[in-house]
């Protein structure tokens, strides 16, 4: 019975990543990540997309504070919290979130403010969702090895 | 040079392996090579420093991770030979990526992989002209990472083969790397701390034929300072051609150089010092395009290279983009040529041009180039220098004021104070004719007979600090610093010499009419007005680049020198034909091929400066004379001249150049 519940979960797991990948939000090299996860690191990929959670989130704070500075909109930094967050979400395979950042660094480039606004907004609705959709992955990996945790010793 | 055929045959994979890990750990055993590959990630980005550190592990490398470029590079300092390759982030906030990618090439010589999300071709392309080994774009895969160890093996069998031509000398050099980062670090020290060795060193230079010297006197000081004579820079700009100039590495070029007691650290401040002078070059060098063929010819075109060279200082120093030390170098090689044109401008409103202009540029080239020399020049000169300025008038004025300012900081050194200023003006011809010479080697000779008279005054004059002020206050790179008073200082000798060979040539073989032609040639309108200033002969311009500086010489002390130095002017020329040769060389390596041996900087800078001609004529013309009559005097002075055309033979031009 519990092994029938993870492997439904697995099943549930890999239709809502087959979702984010037919969505563009991942690419394969979430799957490089997931390929990372093995017996020294159980928890690998949830450890660096946390990592991944706080510092994004520390860079659209950032970049927001710049935007909103009507006098004085540092571009060029700007340009540098875009490379991180591209290079960060690049490494996760966030493509959606990568795609709308390369979008807003070209914006930055040319100083275009109001580029640079939906530029944000975007980023903002693109990692909301991200962060949805791998929070949604993450619980139902847990549940699945919750399951699956109950199941090996019935094995054994 | 022979190093270099032996590498590829002597090492087996194998023993390859086992040989480089054998230096730094033993515990590798051949065959699992890649396993255990030492590994510095630096990456700001928490999530990629994560990532990349398991990819590693995963790929069975020994990682140490790294947030910050700053604490990176004190782990790298404190644990030398620790690791055998760094990946580095590009944007970091507190240290740029390249910056690190600098430091890590020079003091650590360790293969450097630069990684980013940036993949656009601009900032690769930086990282390339940096010294990384390999630019890596974010998303970094797995497969990426396995490979990089041939970056480690590739460096690694340079290295072997620089155990096979000196072991012993290699083993110093990583135990000194510390202490020699250090001075890196500090150009301004190391102007003030540079004299003082650099005459220790140069007295060790003319040993180093003899072989045996170096290595003893490199363990016994502490921080040994090359001097960059015109033959060891020859020598370097060689071995960079031959490895190309994106994949020099200090280690490499100390191979290919196989000079006794050079250490690791000299090459890669000099390397660093080169890389910058060729960053700043490769701008202009870009629109000039096709010039440097141009410069290339033989003796005749020198002068235009030299016109070149002025156009480009000028401008430079316009724009500020100059180091001082590209600007010494530059001046060096033209000036020295220009020698006989700069005298007439002087009288004529040109010359105002040049004072006025002189000022602006010039004091910083004095600053780099000129400190040491000064000092050195010295107690003669100074007497040499208080006729050489009342004769020369205007021009001299000119120099006055900025000569007032850095010289300032020379006035202790005695008289100089005024003529210092000369003095410098002197040096930068003799820098120029230095580096012309640089081809020739035989000019060790010579340069080791205007160290005896030179040398010696100078250490007595100069203080270090003196140069270290001057450094300090002209010269705002404080790396390129560095490597400016190196050359300065193995310049003085080159230049001492070069003049007085000028001097010689102007007097008896330039013609009046050799000018008028070179200038013509050249597109100079003013040096032809300036041969009847002089009173002797400007010399030829054709030669003139290197050369001309005679004019003012002849009518101080050519007399006397003229008979002996005759011959020298054939040796001379034959040396700037070398150099034309290189010319192209030059070129071509710029493009990338990396075939020729081009000699100097300056090189470099005639064809940069094209575009520029026009305007350079004037302004590097009244600048050229004003410095080179100084010249003229110090060459009196130091009476080297006679010495110079001994040692320059023809025959050992050739065979500089075939080496």
């Amino acid at each position: 019975m519990l092994g029938l519940g993870a492997e439904r979960l697995r099943a549930d797991m890999n239709r809502l990543l087959a979702l984010l990948f037919h969505q563009g939000v991942l690419d394969e090299q979430f799957l490089q990540l997931q390929q990372l996860q093995d017996a020294t690191s159980p928890n690998f990929v949830s450890e660096v997309v946390n990592i991944y959670f706080n510092e994004s989130e520390k860079l659209l704070r950032n970049l927001r504070g710049l935007l909103l500075d009507r006098e004085f909109s540092d571009y060029k930094k700007m340009g540098i919290h875009l490379n991180q967050f591209m290079g960060s979400s690049s490494s996760i395979g966030a493509k959606r979130v990568r795609n709308v950042c390369v979008a807003f660094r070209a914006a930055s480039e040319q100083n275009n403010r109001p580029g640079c606004l939906r530029g944000l907004e975007l980023l903002e609705h693109e990692y909301c969702y991200l962060k949805n959709k791998l929070h949604e992955l993450f619980h139902l990996e847990q549940q699945r090895l919750l399951a699956a945790g109950v199941r090996y010793p019935m094995q054994n | 040079m022979s190093a270099l055929q032996k590498l590829p045959q002597s090492m087996a994979t194998a023993s390859c392996y086992g040989s480089m890990l054998s230096c730094k750990a033993d515990v590798f055993v051949p065959d699992q090579f890649p396993v255990g590959l030492r590994v510095l990630v630096v990456d700001d980005d928490i999530t990629c420093l994560r990532i990349l550190e398991k990819m590693l592990r995963r790929c069975m490398y020994i990682v140490t991770p790294c947030s910050q470029a700053i604490v990176a590079l004190n782990i790298l300092r404190e644990s030398k030979g620790c690791f055998d390759v760094v990946l580095s982030d590009v944007h970091m906030p507190d240290m740029d990526g390249f910056k690190l990618l600098e430091r890590v090439g020079l003091e650590m010589d360790l293969p450097v992989i630069m990684m980013s999300a940036d993949g656009r071709t601009s900032v690769v392309m930086r990282g390339i002209r940096h010294g990384a080994c390999d630019y890596l774009i974010k998303p970094i895969r797995e497969e990426e990472l396995k490979n990089i160890w041939q970056h480690v093996v590739r460096k690694k069998w340079n290295e072997n083969k620089e155990h096979e031509h000196s072991g012993s000398f290699d083993e110093n050099d990583r135990c000194k790397r510390g202490s020699d980062d250090a001075e890196y670090a500090s150009s301004v020290n190391q102007g003030s701390e540079g004299l003082l060795k650099t005459q220790k060193k140069r007295r060790d230079a003319k040993e180093e034929d003899d072989g045996d010297m170096e290595s003893d006197d490199l363990s016994s000081s502490k921080k040994p300072r090359v001097v960059w004579s015109v033959e060891l820079h020859q020598q370097f700009v060689s071995a960079v051609n031959q490895l190309g100039i994106d994949k020099a590495v200090p280690k490499r070029i100390l191979e290919l150089m196989n000079v006794p007691g050079l250490t690791r650290e000299n090459v890669a401040s000099h390397l660093q010092k080169f890389r910058l002078y060729l960053k700043r070059l490769s701008g202009v060098a870009q629109q000039q395009g096709g010039m440097p063929n141009s410069c290339c010819g033989p003796m005749e075109q020198n002068p235009k290279l030299g016109s070149l060279g002025r156009f480009d200082i000028q401008a430079f120093a316009a724009s500020g983009q100059i180091p001082p030390q590209t600007l010494a170098a530059l001046h060096a090689e033209l000036l020295g040529r220009p020698t006989g044109n700069m005298l007439p401008p002087m009288d004529q409103p040109a010359l105002l041009q040049a004072s006025l202009q002189g000022p602006k540029f010039i004091p910083v080239d004095n600053g780099v180039a000129y400190g040491q020399p000064l000092m050195k020049c010295p107690s003669n000169i100074s007497k040499h220098f208080t006729q050489s300025i009342i004769s020369t008038e205007g021009g001299h004025a000119g120099f006055g004021a900025w000569s007032s300012n850095s010289l300032g900081s020379f006035g202790p050194s005695h008289n100089l104070g005024s003529l210092g200023v000369q003095n410098s003006n002197v040096l930068m011809g003799m820098l120029q004719h230095q580096r012309l010479q640089e081809q020739h080697q035989k000019q060790k000779i010579v340069a080791e007979n205007c160290r005896s008279i030179n040398v010696q005054p100078s250490c007595l004059v100069a203080p270090s600090q003196s140069s270290a002020s001057f450094q300090a206050a002209n010269s705002p790179a404080s790396i390129n610093q560095n490597g400016a008073f190196n050359r300065n200082s193995i310049i003085d000798y080159n230049v001492l010499s070069a003049q007085s060979n000028n001097s010689s040539f102007g007097v008896e073989q330039m013609s009046d009419r050799e000018l008028k032609t070179a200038v013509v040639l050249n597109g100079y309108s003013v040096p032809v007005p300036m041969s009847p200033s002089m009173s002797s002969c400007s010399v030829n311009t054709s030669n003139a680049s290197g050369w001309q500086v005679q004019n003012s010489t002849p009518t101080y002390i050519t007399g006397r020198q003229l008979p002996d130095q005759v011959p020298n002017t054939n040796d001379i020329e034959g040396s700037y034909s070398a150099k034309a040769d290189q010319g192209p060389l030059r070129n071509i390596r710029f493009i990338g091929k990396g075939t020729s041996i081009p000699s100097r900087f300056a090189v470099d800078d005639p064809e940069s400066p094209v575009t520029d001609l026009n305007h350079g004529k004037f302004y590097g013309e009244n600048e050229n004379k004003v410095k080179q009559e100084p010249n003229l005097d110090f060459i009196e002075d130091s009476k080297v001249g006679i010495p110079m055309s001994q040692r320059f033979p023809p025959n050992d031009l050739m065979s500089v150049f075939s080496e």
